[in-house]
């Protein structure tokens, strides 16, 4: 196996180029374990392979305009949810665009009661509503506990 | 503090009350147990009641023959404690199934049609049979639809995610029309075919015009129809006896006065263009006539590749607000 630094590679300590052995995917890609490690279904790997796409939106098909735009907005719809919600979010969000409005599916932990929720809820899709300048509605739905696919 | 929130909560019926409930995800073997701790982790206070515990979901009262438009009346996502049917998706684990519906994001993530049953359907339809108009009993065959129609519009409008409804390709406007229905004889139809070149075709003996010049969908429809009727007339159109015959021309107008009648004429027709004033003024063939160009026999049509290689050659002095190529 050839590798950087290895005796008989042409130029040692160069990253090594040839073609026997391919250059490593790190990205989206969560690290295997001894078998311990809980995984959820959502991890990011064999997106649109074998999971759908967690934001549905116009601008993912072809030739179609404001991908950008949506894009980011959805990068900040992430955070902004992800600060929101402490701790109570069990999964990648998914966001799903309706014309104008968007909806944002959540699966929460029971961490909070159900009246801080409620607020959470409200409080997000005003807020939300007012930057993005569309209706915005928040789902929710909980779960006892993180949804385990599998262990790695 | 927590046992006082518990029975308040508790009491909350889902549905009952409040505009919307969340969705409570409760695995059917957890309700056979007494209430266990918290997944935090608070093994020590286990004989604390439980502050939060999940009501049943709704799927346990409901009916068979429930009124099933009114559980879902518009398109929401995926409730998998509203929706009593045990379905599974997801790509398995080897040796294993899909994932059950409690949690399951792949099911969230598509579109459902659940709000969209024949019930449902068959509702609107009754909602909106007070705006609709019916169908003229005239016409009741395909024929008889061309026969009276025979010209055919198409345009398309596009929706798509995001705050604006702008998009600039819903401007294009295809027309179509069946030259058999137009009332043309042999030298009118051969002229025609001439003058559209590739928009015809033999085989379905359709013409197809299709604008997308102008900035808005009823300019582009306007100019589709302007360029029917000019075509139409064109192709009636005869040379006089004794003129001669020229295959293609160079006739130069060099318009001293933007403002000049000729040139007002041109600019006010649509799609006009003026090269040296910025207004628009089309490049037209006409036929050779003493005395210039007849405006009323003109047809508009842009130079060609070669045509506009010819003007570019002969450099013509003077500001050339306008300039005609003849043919035929």
């Amino acid at each position: 196996m050839c590798f950087p630094g290895a005796t008989g590679c042409p130029v040692p300590g160069a990253p090594c180029t040839s073609p026997l052995c391919a250059p490593r995917i790190g990205a989206a890609r969560v690290r295997v374990g001894k078998g311990e490690k809980p995984v959820t279904y959502d991890e990011p790997h064999h997106i649109a392979h074998r999971k759908s796409c967690l934001s549905l939106r116009t601008g993912n098909l072809d030739g179609q305009d404001h991908a950008a735009e949506r894009m980011v907005e959805d990068v900040f719809l992430r955070k902004f949810m992800l600060g929101t919600f402490p701790g109570c979010l069990a999964d990648h969000l998914v966001l799903k665009r309706r014309a104008n409005q968007v909806e944002i599916c959540a699966l929460v932990l029971r961490q909070l009661p159900a009246h801080k929720f409620y607020f959470l809820v409200g409080y997000s899709e005003t807020l939300l509503s007012h930057f993005c300048k569309c209706p915005m509605r928040v789902h929710l739905q909980t779960v006892p506990s993180k949804v385990v696919y599998k262990h790695i | 503090m927590a046992a006082a929130f518990f029975p308040a909560w508790l009491s909350l019926q889902p549905g009952a009350r409040t505009l919307r409930a969340f969705s409570t995800a409760v695995p059917p073997t957890s309700l056979a147990r007494t209430p266990s701790p918290r997944t935090t982790g608070r093994m020590s206070k286990s004989e604390r009641p439980p502050r939060r515990k999940a009501l049943p979901p709704r799927t346990e009262k409901m009916a068979v023959d429930q009124d099933w438009p009114s559980v879902y009346p518009v398109a929401a996502p995926f409730k998998p404690s509203v929706v009593p049917l045990p379905v599974r998706m997801g790509y398995p684990v080897k040796m294993g199934v899909p994932m059950a519906k409690e949690g399951n994001l792949e099911l969230l993530k598509i579109p459902n049609f659940l709000h969209l049953t024949p019930v449902a359907i068959k509702k609107h339809c009754e909602a909106l049979k007070d705006f609709c108009t019916e169908w003229p009993a005239a016409l009741d065959s395909d024929e008889k639809c061309e026969k009276h129609f025979p010209v055919e519009i198409d345009t398309a409008d596009y929706v798509s995610s995001g705050p604006s409804v702008r998009n600039p390709r819903a401007r294009a406007v295809t027309l179509r029309v069946k030259l058999s229905s137009l009332n043309l004889d042999d030298h009118a139809k051969k002229k025609l075919i001439k003058l559209v070149g590739e928009r015809y075709c033999k085989t379905t003996d359709v013409l197809t015009i299709k604008t997308d010049r102008c900035p808005l969908k009823r300019q582009n429809y306007d100019y589709a129809m302007y360029l029917l009727t000019v075509l139409y007339h064109e192709s009636w159109a005869t040379r006089p006896k004794g003129a001669p015959q020229s295959r293609v021309g160079l006739f130069y107008q060099s318009c001293r006065s933007p403002h000049s009648t000729k040139s007002m004429w041109l600019s006010s027709s649509p799609g006009c263009r003026d090269l040296h004033s910025g207004k628009a003024a089309w490049f037209f063939p006409f036929t050779w006539e003493r005395g210039g160009p007849h405006p009323a026999k003109t047809t508009w049509l842009p130079l060609s590749p070669h045509q506009e290689g010819v003007l570019t050659l002969l450099k013509p002095r003077g500001s050339p607000s306008m300039a005609a190529v003849c043919d035929f």
